[in-house]
């Protein structure tokens, strides 16, 4: 997929400040060492959520349309941009939530898009703004997950958006970001059914993102948060930790595209079962057959019968 | 008022302002759908307008802090971001930009007026004032903006510049006028009128309406101008623009007329751009006064007071337009009359000319209303000042000039949004310099805020549909006739008061340079005319509750001129003025009067406020609705967690808000997700439990305002409430938006789309969202927006103030008011409408009395036991037993009698075979009287034979039963013809069923007019007679169609007993669909036959039809005079739900003397029905007659009391089919040629 894909010069790069691009520059080059040439970024979650936003930001150009009313429609974006050698994709997709449920449809859309493509990480966006967790939230993740498995999980970052907001009642802003994302890890981890010991090795980290135009900046004119971190870079730099984490990246092949092929299921089991059926089922069935053919006692007039039928031949 | 002196300050000004301000065409869009361009236009000049007044600023040391570069630019932003922490005020955004410059002197005029006319209106006006350059002269009003709901907007922007010396004084008058009508069914209309330029001689004066959706309005603009230039030239002019009369019928329409005037050939275009038709009536360009008399022109605006801009004084800016006047030495009673003041004082000062316009601007004229309002409790009674722009001083200087003009318009934004009641407090702001410029910024940001408003007027109209008029003339004087368009609903109130007096006062208005005000005694004359009007009962309490609402409006802080406020007045005089049975206008007295004594009330503060609401508050979990509550009362009332459901179950909390009684319900939050409906349902559940007792008078549905649902993802839980509740809950409900203060979202585009645009976008489409809930489209229910957040900017009064300036609380809580005291006026209104007596039911619903009672009427049989079946019948033929032995043996005596053949009859002689035919029509009658009696004889013997059988003890009543009981029980075979050949496509054919023995009878119906290849079997009959107790037979039947299009039910059940001696008393349930409704009729009957000759019976029925039920009553007498008479009477009443039909019938028959052999019968019916006092009475008499030995003649006629009537004949004949057609063909004939009634014959 990624190869039919004419990849674009990263322009937008210099778009952004002079202190970001050198740091941006500066991570990129990390992957220069690594002879890594590629990094494909899965961008996931609910609908309106930034996710698109998100995406722009970070290509540093409007790559992925964005309208604050409308959904974006089905299908996925597949934003390639290169760079000295270095070729950057990212996926947009659309909302998973339609009409209060997960969209089902989005998601083989997604998958049917993502086929042959390997996955180095996943980032999953949701709002920070949004105070509680709901049902649906867990019904998204183990949608991702029962889609790409939930090793996915492993090589994926929680990212919230709408950053820049002042926590209410009173609460201190990293406070807040930290119930906020301890809730959804929470929720991420039961939708996921990882175990305790799954995340041990590789918690999912956690990034702030401020897409809004309105977003503040420092004097280098970086977009920052609220706690003065220049989010792009620490964006692309956490991407960037999430792809050598270790962890194996998802390869969305055609088994994985396909689910389990329900024929082959239980395959070895048939002869196991024939074997049973025959032992403990067929045997006593005729063995008791044949004990009652044995025993039989005749009723008088059947006796009767028989004995005229036999007299009469 | 020296005209010297005056002259002095303005060259004083040009050449400040001079640098800055050169050709400025000064627009102002403010409209929400106006173009990008405009605005960019818009936001340059203002730029520039504020640079200038900065250097101004600058050169002037008084003027401290007033303006100050980075903020104005900010202000700029901050309009087109439509906000930014920056503001403090973002309220209104009036802008005065006056700048003069040059020799002429330039003078830049924004007036924004917000004027609300007698029902909301909201109008706000810029008029820019250009340029005087030289000869020049450019004046440019803009009225941006406004809202009027159906009323009357007059600006008058009165302008007058003096010029010393010989240059003419020429003015460009830009005009805009953006008039925004939001009616009940939204309209906004904005104008913008422009005039652009005169130079030297020239002057064109150019407005525009760019954009303006009105319903019924009338923008009335007249700007007045004055140029008076001392020397030999002189300009003059007067530009009065009327825009008089827009009436735009279309809702929605949006119609933008471009007015441009050029003052000496006044050319009015109005371009109506829309899809509308609107309203081109009426603009009319008036040129009002021209004098070149350098003196003091005086302006007159009409309506408006020109509030005296022209104070020399500082402290103008603050204070009120009386005090203005009176500075003046003129009796400022009067608006008008200040304006002439202000005018002279104007003369003098080339600010002046700014203020002057500023005064004719609408805002003024409310400031100077207030005035009035306060002194005389006029209608105008804007109680809140604004004019504190009004008054520049001559001192103040350009600067000083704009920041006034600008302030009025704060002002105005203060009064709709805020607490009007801070009158006062706005004085206070506008006399500091920053506060001055503080409410600049606010004015310009207020664009939005007043969007905002519209919206929310518009909404809020289409909430309350049901709602009155408030005749409110808030600006009395002004307000041109607001004429409705399509629903005539304003215009009687409207009308006859307004325009009159304005047109003297327009009149008197100059010559009053000075002083005195005509205006209050006129108007106290209007108020006494009023006066005269009936009061009745209703109007009263009306007044009441109009009273009510004004007070816990003004609890609120909000003026009579907030939209809502307006809006419900509005309707609450209408609704006044539809019950009114005078019909004529209630005057606009009752509105001065309700708030003159609501305004004593609360000054005195006594007399507690009979009032309290109940809010019902729903949404989603965490959306901060228990936040809410708490904001709602300045309290925790209920502990929050971001985190965490807060509310685990519903809970209310009651408080007092400005000391107004307002009940809370919390109510647990409530899941998005699909699969968390039945959760919801539950939650739903137990509030609804819980508001089983004390139902909401209000439901609050909270969401997020930053919460964008592209999708309809809400739809399951707006489904569900709709479900729990019923859709009804959304009648009364009302959006809130929460989290209010939030961003909008960066647009398309990258730059951040408007506040407005967005809160309007995202409460659209909860809007929708909720119509599709609730199945009703016309749902509007209004939104208001929340801000819980403790971060949230606050006013100076601490409450918290939205980006868009609007202080969100009271908005809330008054729309919830509003609801409410509109629903109580409903209330009062329907108890008064009932009192009349006029029997309303819905009449639609009304069950078919004359349909039930003709089935009521009709006489049934009573079920009989099985053996009785037949008794009853020979009583009712009136055989003689007697005659039975003779008759019998009669036949038995006669010689036999041998039939001949059609070959033998041929050869009979004509004689003989009258004979034979003669001896054989009489064997035959004797022949069938034989089997008829042996017939009944078998009967009889039947009866015996039960009768004993009964008697015979039990241990033999097995066997009988077997034989007798099931036997006895007629089994009519079904009479099925099978057609000679077989055909399978008939059904006949295709369906059989078997007769079996059980007692049920069960057979198909057949429906033999189908549709082709029908299979004809369309339902299915049962019957059967069950005997209970030996005694009381109970007879049941039932018929099930069922085609393609409806289904039919008919069920009977029926039993009698019988009691005493011929007293038998029967008992039926009926069920049958009527319409689409299933009816269930009881039925009881009793009869009495203790006569031979006269049989009386007496019923009551009970059907419940629908949800109505409706009973019967019914008298049967039949008369049987002798063997060959009869006479069946019977009349009844069916009566339901007040509603009675009265029926009578009569049926008369005559019969042969044997009857069922001989052939003659006569039967005459007639029918009376009375049913809503239409009577119908139908007659028809039949009669059959015989003809010779075979043929029968039958006549029928039947007639109507309406003129319908039916006339048929039928011959049977067994004889040759010619002979009969010979026999009809001439009758028919000549029938034919007397009239056409319908004729049928058969053989």
């Amino acid at each position: 997929m990624a190869a039919l894909q004419m990849s674009r010069e990263w322009i937008g790069i210099q778009q952004f400040p002079p202190a970001t691009q050198s740091k941006l520059l500066e991570i990129l080059g990390k992957y220069k060492e690594e002879d890594v040439s590629s990094l494909t970024v899965l961008v996931m979650g609910k609908g309106g959520v930034g996710k698109s936003s998100t995406v722009n930001s970070v290509i540093g150009e409007k790559a992925a349309a964005v309208s604050t009313f409308q959904s974006e429609g089905l299908r996925p974006t597949f934003v390639s941009r290169s760079r000295s050698g270095f070729t950057l994709n990212i996926i947009d997709t659309p909302g998973l939530i339609e009409g209060g449920y997960v969209n089902d449809q989005a998601i083989n859309l997604i998958k049917k898009f993502l086929l042959n493509t390997t996955i180095d990480v996943l980032l999953y966006v949701d709002r920070l703004d949004v105070y509680r967790v709901d049902d649906l939230d867990r019904q998204v993740i183990s949608a991702i997950t029962d889609a790409f498995g939930k090793e996915i999980w492993k090589k994926s970052a929680l990212v919230l958006s709408h950053a820049q907001f002042s926590p209410p009642d009173g609460l201190n802003y990293d406070l807040f970001v930290t119930r906020r994302s301890d809730a959804l890890l929470k929720v991420i981890r039961t939708g996921a059914q990882l175990k305790k010991h799954d995340m041990q090795g590789s918690s999912i980290p956690v990034i702030l993102v401020e897409n809004s135009g309105r977003c503040h900046k420092n004097e280098s004119d970086e977009k920052i948060l609220p706690d003065g971190t220049s989010w792009i870079p620490n964006l692309v730099k956490t991407i960037t930790e999430i792809s050598f984490n270790g962890n194996k990246a998802i390869h969305v092949d055609k088994k994985l595209v396909d689910g389990p092929n329900p024929n082959e299921r239980g395959k070895r089991l048939i002869p196991l079962i024939l074997a049973f059926q025959y032992l403990l089922i067929m045997k006593p069935l005729v063995r008791s057959i044949k004990s009652d053919v044995s025993r039989e006692s005749k009723p008088a007039w059947e006796l009767r019968d028989s004995g005229l039928a036999s007299r009469r031949s | 008022m020296g005209d010297g002196t005056e002259e002095v300050v303005v060259r004083s000004h040009v050449e400040e302002t001079k640098k800055l301000v050169e050709d400025e065409q000064v627009v102002k869009n403010k409209l929400v759908g106006s173009d990008e361009v405009k605005n960019d236009n818009e936001d340059e000049v203002f730029e520039e307008a504020f640079g200038s007044e900065n250097d101004e600023q600058e050169e002037d040391s008084k003027r401290e802090s007033l303006f100050e570069p980075d903020d104005d630019l900010r202000l700029e932003e901050t309009l087109q971001s439509s906000k930014d922490e920056h503001d403090n005020f973002e309220e209104a955004i009036g802008d005065l930009d006056e700048t003069s410059s040059a020799e002429g002197g330039v003078k830049d005029l924004k007036v924004d007026n917000s004027v609300v006319g007698e029902s909301h209106r909201e109008a706000e006006f810029d008029s820019m004032t250009s340029k005087i350059n030289g000869d020049k002269v450019e004046a440019g009003a803009d009225n941006c903006f406004g809202q009027i709901e159906s009323s009357l907007d007059v600006v008058e922007n009165t302008e007058k510049v003096n010029s010393n010396g010989s240059n003419l004084a020429a003015e460009d008058v830009n005009m805009k006028v953006d008039n925004s009508v939001v009616g009940e069914s939204h309209r906004e209309a904005e104008f913008d009128s422009v005039t652009s330029k005169m130079n030297g001689d020239k002057v064109e004066a150019g407005a525009e309406n760019s954009y303006g959706q009105i319903e019924s309005s009338l923008d009335v603009v007249e700007n007045t101008e004055k140029v008076n230039s001392n020397g030999s030239n002189l300009a003059d002019e007067d530009v009065n623009m009327q825009n008089g009369n827009t009436h735009s019928v279309l809702e929605n329409g949006i119609v933008s007329p471009k007015n441009k005037e050029h003052s000496e050939k006044a050319e009015v275009i109005s371009e109506s751009v829309g899809p509308v038709e609107p309203w081109d009536d009426g603009i009319e360009v008036e040129n009002w006064e021209e004098r070149v008399d350098g003196i003091q022109t005086e302006q007159e605006v009409e309506v408006d007071e020109g509030t005296n801009t022209n104070h020399v004084e500082k402290d103008s800016v603050c204070i009120d337009n009386e005090s203005e006047a009176k500075i003046n030495g003129e009796t400022g009673v009067d608006s008008t009359s200040s304006i002439v003041k202000s005018a002279s004082s104007d003369n003098s000062l080339n600010d002046n000319i700014v203020v002057a316009s500023a005064g004719s601007s609408s805002p003024l004229e409310k400031s100077s209303s207030e005035e009035q309002a306060e002194t005389e409790g006029d209608s105008n009674g804007l109680k809140p000042e604004h004019d504190l722009a009004s008054s520049p001083n001559s001192n103040m200087e350009s600067t000083e000039v704009c920041s006034n003009s600008g302030s009025p318009e704060v002002t105005c934004r203060e009064h709709e949004t805020v607490q009007n009641a801070n009158g006062g407090h706005d004085v206070q702001q506008s006399p500091q310099p920053n506060k001055e410029l503080e409410k600049q910024e606010s004015s310009s940001v207020n664009i939005d805020p007043e969007i905002a408003e519209n919206s929310h007027v518009g909404r809020e109209s289409e909430v309350v549909n049901s709602v009155s008029p408030t005749e409110s003339r808030s600006n009395p004087a002004a307000l041109p006739p607001a004429r409705p368009a399509g629903l005539g609903r304003a215009a009687p109130l409207l009308e006859p008061a307004p325009r009159v007096p304005q047109q003297s006062r327009v009149t008197q208005q100059p010559r009053v340079n000075g002083n005195v005000s005509h205006n209050q005694p006129q108007q106290a004359e209007e108020s006494t005319t009023a006066e005269n009007d009936e009061h009745d009962e209703t109007r009263e309490k009306l007044q009441l509750i109009r009273v009510k609402f004004l007070r816990l409006a003004h609890r609120l802080g909000q003026t009579p001129h907030n939209v809502v406020v307006a809006q419900v007045l509005y309707r609450l005089g209408l609704a006044e003025q539809l019950r009114g049975r005078n019909g004529s206008r209630v005057g606009a007295f009752s509105f001065d009067r309700a708030s003159a004594m609501a305004e004593q009330l609360e000054a005195a503060g006594q007399d507690p406020l009979d009032f309290s609401c109940t809010i019902m508050v729903l949404g989603k979990s965490g959306v901060g609705k228990s936040a809410t509550i708490n904001s709602i009362f300045d309290e925790v009332k209920f502990c929050t967690d971001a985190f965490q459901m807060g509310t685990k179950r519903v809970q209310d909390v009651e408080g007092f808000v400005q000391g107004i009684k307002v009940r809370v319900i919390d109510t647990p939050g409530l899941l998005p997700s699909w699969s968390d409906q039945a959760k919801n349902e539950k939650i739903l559940n137990s509030v609804k439990a819980f508001i089983k007792k004390n139902p909401p008078d209000i439901v609050l549905y909270l969401d997020r305002l930053d919460m964008q649902s592209r999708d309809s993802g809400d739809m399951h839980l707006l489904r569900t409430i709709s479900d729990v509740f019923g859709p009804s809950i959304w009648f009364n409900a009302i959006v809130g938006l929460t989290h209010a203060a939030a961003v909008p979202p960066d647009g398309p585009n990258g730059t951040a789309s408007s506040y407005d645009m967005f809160v309007t976008q995202r409460s659209h489409v909860i809007q929708q969202a909720i119509r599709e809930a609730a199945g009703d489209m016309r749902l509007m229910n209004p939104v208001s927006l929340v801000e819980n957040h403790s971060a949230c900017r606050t006013n100076r009064a601490g409450q918290r103030v939205l980006p868009n300036g609007q202080v969100w609380k009271p908005h809330l809580l008054l729309l919830s008011f509003a609801s409410k005291i509109l629903a109580d006026a409903n209330a009062l209104l329907m108890l008064q409408a009932n009192i009349p007596g006029r029997p309303v039911p819905a009449r639609s619903k009304a069950p078919p009395l004359p349909y039930l009672l003709t089935s009521l009427l009709q006489s049934r049989p009573q079920p009989k036991l099985p053996e009785q079946q037949y008794d009853d019948e020979d009583d009712e033929d009136g055989f003689d037993e007697s005659s039975d032995s003779d008759e019998e043996s009669e036949y038995d005596q006669l010689p036999p009698f041998k039939r001949l053949t059609k070959d033998q009859m041929a050869k009979l002689s004509k004689s003989q075979k009258k004979q034979y035919l003669d001896e054989m029509e009489y064997r035959e009658k004797l022949f069938m009287k034989k089997q008829i009696k042996e017939e009944r004889k078998r009967r009889k013997m039947f009866k015996k034979f039960a009768a004993e059988i009964k008697d015979l003890p039990d241990g033999h009543s097995e066997n009988v039963e077997e034989s007798g009981g099931p036997a006895s029980v007629p089994v009519p075979m079904p009479d099925l013809s099978l057609p000679a050949s077989f055909d399978s496509d008939n059904p006949t054919h295709r369906y059989r069923y078997l007769d079996s023995s059980n007692q049920w009878l069960v057979r198909p119906v057949l429906e033999t007019h189908g549709w082709d290849h029908d299979i004809g079997y369309e339902g299915v009959n049962a019957e059967r007679l069950f005997v209970v107790n030996d005694k009381i037979p109970v007879s049941f039947s039932g018929q099930v169609t069922k085609d393609k299009k409806d289904a039919n039910m008919q069920l009977e059940m029926a039993s009698s007993v019988k009691h005493g001696e011929g007293k038998s008393t029967s008992l039926g349930f009926d069920m049958q669909t009527v319409g689409k409704e299933l009816a269930y009729t009881l039925r009881n009957e009793t009869r009495f036959n203790n006569f031979r000759k006269n049989k009386a019976a007496a019923g009551l029925s009970v059907t419940l039809l629908g949800d109505s039920v409706s009973a019967g009553l019914k008298v049967e007498d039949k008369l049987i005079a002798s063997k060959w008479f009869r006479m069946v009477m019977s009349g009844g009443a069916m009566t339901s739900r007040g509603d009675v039909a009265y029926g009578g019938s009569l049926e008369a028959q005559l019969r042969d003397k044997d009857y069922p052999l001989g052939r003659f019968l006569t039967t005459l019916g007639l029918s009376v029905m009375d049913w809503h006092g239409d009577l119908a009475i139908g007659g028809n008499i039949q009669s059959q007659v015989p003809i010779g030995r075979s043929s029968n003649l039958i006549a029928r006629a039947n007639l109507n009391n309406r003129g319908a009537g039916q006339v048929s004949f039928r011959v049977n004949s067994s004889e040759q089919l010619q002979l009969a057609m010979v026999a009809v063909l001439p009758l028919f004939k000549k029938l034919l040629s007397y009239y056409s009634p319908q004729t049928q014959y058969g053989q």
